[in-house]
């Protein structure tokens, strides 16, 4: 993927950068929001992963600039401040998600990739299939090797947004805010204790583990 | 000394007083001038009527007798002296004809009414005699001219009048004067009274600002201005010192929590720097220290989330909601959490309730005391999550466990920042937990309690701990 880094602290985008393209990503940097706005209509970019707070012009700014102009490019907005009227803000003027700083780069990398994926062409899907295991979105309906699974309704949304983002790493927090919509950490363990359960319905009666447990980030759906 | 004499001079209380006497001074000025106008100008129309009576009679006298009958008229009347009035007929040659006056007065201008007041010297008489043995006495009459030339003056001694009005005049002056210097005294004393006073007060203020906070400013319980600005003072210090003493409080309390996970942090560092070969072992260091790192993280967020929820900085979307929304949630989230812990999970949530609230914070609030009963209930315990209007019409979010509790004497304090009962601190947590449910309480315009829970139940669990969220009712929808 190429990604677009506009941040004005040249160690926090030095970080981004490195960690991307240790992760197989190319990614390149403009320091304030001119730089950035020139930057991001010249190329083609995935994601834009676009700070807040920047000297010239400020990051929000720079991408309700970019929404005028029609260009729907993925865009993670960072920012210090983390309090939920800012993360409303951001989301208000085009942002597709919003992370505080300071975040793990697992975080990061989490977000960026499930944003690019959001990017494919929106057809309505009615169908997910990861492996042998199947969700009918209209039905409601699990199946796995031709077995039905009954899940209870938070644990089909849960799986749902797992199977739409097959093969990527998805964090607690991104599971906490687009699962249950909340915006806070929980000091208790409760994704993990959810995503046992799951596990338990989706993977125990069968040979292969599909839910695997990714140290350090989350937890990543694959075949 | 010399300055403080000026400062007081510029004091608002002096220049008050010294306005206020010379205002007295000048009021009093003007009534005793309306008295005396009044009084000696009815005194002098009193002789001037007398005059005009004397004058008509002696007309009268004239016209029947002719200026023979009048001069012997005046004659008889001041002979030997002892007149009421005084009197002058002068011949048209100027000389004077007869009277008890010798003369009239040179260079006296009688005025439309032919009124004239001049000074004369009256033959002693008795005792009344001056230094000099003549007696310099005021007289006021009026010349009336008579036919062929004659001109007639009467008049009367009005030297008492005029000598009680001139006293008069002087004592009024007197006592203006008198009014305004002791106007100015009373400013000067009680402007200095008043800056004294004030002194007190200031040098309070520079003692605290120089770093002491322990000088109050001194009050005499009077309920006057001073003493209530004393008080109000007073008040302020003590509020400010509080703070001074929850912001040392809170530091240190941040260095201590703070302190912790970063010496386990340098110690894993160090570890991984000295282990060598062994990579696994490196590699999990690493990894221990960056947990370590967002532990500090997180309770840096709580601090800044707790400090603008407390300063009202913090935009919250209040709207209508149903709590029961909140609560099935909080429940379905917090369920196997508390069977993995082994504790039973009920949940008891009645529905068709409206409230203002926001989600996010609400939910917040409820999982922290959710989160506080997974961790201090025993396995074998039971928690409960109720949502109902209570007796007085309240939307309560309660959550009781079977947990140790909290003494009744600790209750208020768990809600401070950084105040956790368990001393020892062996489970993880901030102590920003309570802080952050009373500010979200405090938002919503709520109660935060804690209470008893059920009591000691079987197993010897208890006697728990009943956390309880209450908020008023939304208001009837208009429309």
């Amino acid at each position: 993927m190429r990604i677009l880094i506009v941040e004005d602290d040249r160690e926090a985008a030095s970080y981004i950068r490195k960690g991307l393209r240790e992760s197989g990503h190319v990614a390149d940097h403009a320091a304030d929001g001119e730089e950035g706005l020139e930057m991001a209509r010249a190329a083609e970019y995935d994601v834009l992963v676009v700070d807040r707070m920047m000297p010239r012009m400020d990051g929000l700014t720079m991408v309700e600039t970019l929404r005028k102009d029609e260009d729907r490019t993925p865009v993670l907005i960072l920012s210090a401040l983390g309090e939920v009227d800012d993360r409303v803000k951001g989301l208000k003027a085009g942002g597709d998600d919003y992370l505080v700083k300071p975040y793990a780069f697992a975080e990061l990398l989490a977000r960026v990739e499930a944003l690019a994926r959001r990017r494919d062409p929106e057809t309505v899907r009615t169908k997910l299939v990861v492996g042998d295991l199947e969700m009918d979105l209209l039905a409601r309906t699990v199946v796995r090797d031709g077995e039905e699974i009954l899940l209870q309704p938070r644990e089909f949304r849960l799986l749902e947004f797992l199977m739409k983002h097959s093969g990527q790493v998805v964090t607690r927090t991104m599971l906490l805010e687009k699962v249950w919509d909340y915006h806070f950490d929980p000091q208790t363990n409760v994704i993990d204790v959810h995503i046992s359960r799951l596990r338990s319905k989706i993977d125990k009666p069968f040979p292969r583990a599909l839910l695997h447990t990714v140290r350090g980030a989350g937890y990543r759906l694959q075949a | 000394m010399e300055r403080r004499r000026a400062a007081f001079l510029r004091t608002t209380a002096f220049r008050q007083t010294l306005l206020s006497a010379a205002l007295f001074a000048l009021s009093s000025f003007v009534i005793l001038g309306f008295v005396y106008a009044a009084s000696a100008g009815m005194m002098l129309r009193r002789a001037d009527a007398a005059v005009n009576a004397e004058v008509e009679v002696l007309e009268e006298r004239f016209q029947l007798g002719g200026i023979a009958s009048l001069n012997r008229y005046i004659l008889q009347r001041t002979v030997g002296g002892g007149a009421d009035y005084l009197y002058v007929l002068v011949h048209p040659s100027g000389r004077s004809m007869s009277g008890n006056l010798t003369g009239l007065p040179s260079g006296v201008q009688p005025d439309e009414e032919g009124r004239i007041q001049f000074v004369y010297q009256r033959p002693p008489v008795g005792d009344e005699a001056g230094e000099d043995g003549k007696d310099d006495r005021t007289a006021r009459g009026r010349i009336v001219g008579l036919p062929s030339g004659y001109r007639l003056f009467v008049g009367l001694d009005v030297h008492e009048e005029t000598r009680l009005v001139a006293r008069m005049l002087n004592t009024i002056l007197a006592a203006s004067a008198l009014a305004l210097a002791l106007g100015v005294a009373a400013g000067i004393f009680v402007s200095r009274r008043f800056v004294r006073r004030l002194d007190r007060i200031n040098s309070v203020a520079r003692r605290v600002r120089a770093g002491d906070l322990q000088p109050r400013a001194p009050r005499n319980y009077t309920g006057d201005e001073l003493d209530e600005l004393s008080e109000n003072f007073n008040n302020m210090l003590d509020r400010v010192e509080a703070l001074m003493h929850r912001m040392r409080h809170t530091g240190d309390s941040i260095a201590h929590d703070l302190r912790t996970p970063l010496t386990r942090m340098r110690n894993r560092l160090d570890e991984a720097l000295r282990e060598g070969g062994d990579l696994d072992a490196r590699e999990q260091a690493l990894e221990r220290a960056v947990a370590d790192t967002d532990e500090l993280l997180g309770i840096f967020n709580a601090i800044l989330s707790l400090s603008r929820l407390e300063a009202g900085e913090s935009r919250t979307s209040i709207v209508r909601l149903d709590p029961a929304e909140i609560a099935n949630d909080l429940a379905e989230l917090y369920e196997p959490v508390c069977e993995d812990d082994g504790l039973a999970f009920d949940s008891e949530i009645q529905t068709g309730l409206v409230m203002l609230g926001d989600r996010g914070l609400l939910s917040q609030a409820l999982a922290n005391v959710l989160d506080n009963a997974v961790k201090y209930t025993p396995p074998g315990g039971a928690v409960t999550l109720r949502l109902r209007e209570t007796g007085d019409g309240r939307i309560e979010f309660s959550v009781t466990d079977t947990g140790p509790g909290i003494p009744d004497a600790d209750r208020d304090r768990v809600t401070q920042r950084f105040v956790r009962l368990d001393n020892s601190r062996t489970k993880p947590g901030s102590g920003l937990g309570l802080s952050l449910v009373q500010a979200i309480a405090d938002v919503h315009n709520g109660r935060f309690e804690l209470g008893e829970g059920p009591g000691v139940v079987e197993g010897g669990h208890g006697p728990g701990l009943r956390a309880s969220l209450s908020f008023p009712r939304a208001p009837a929808e208009p429309g």
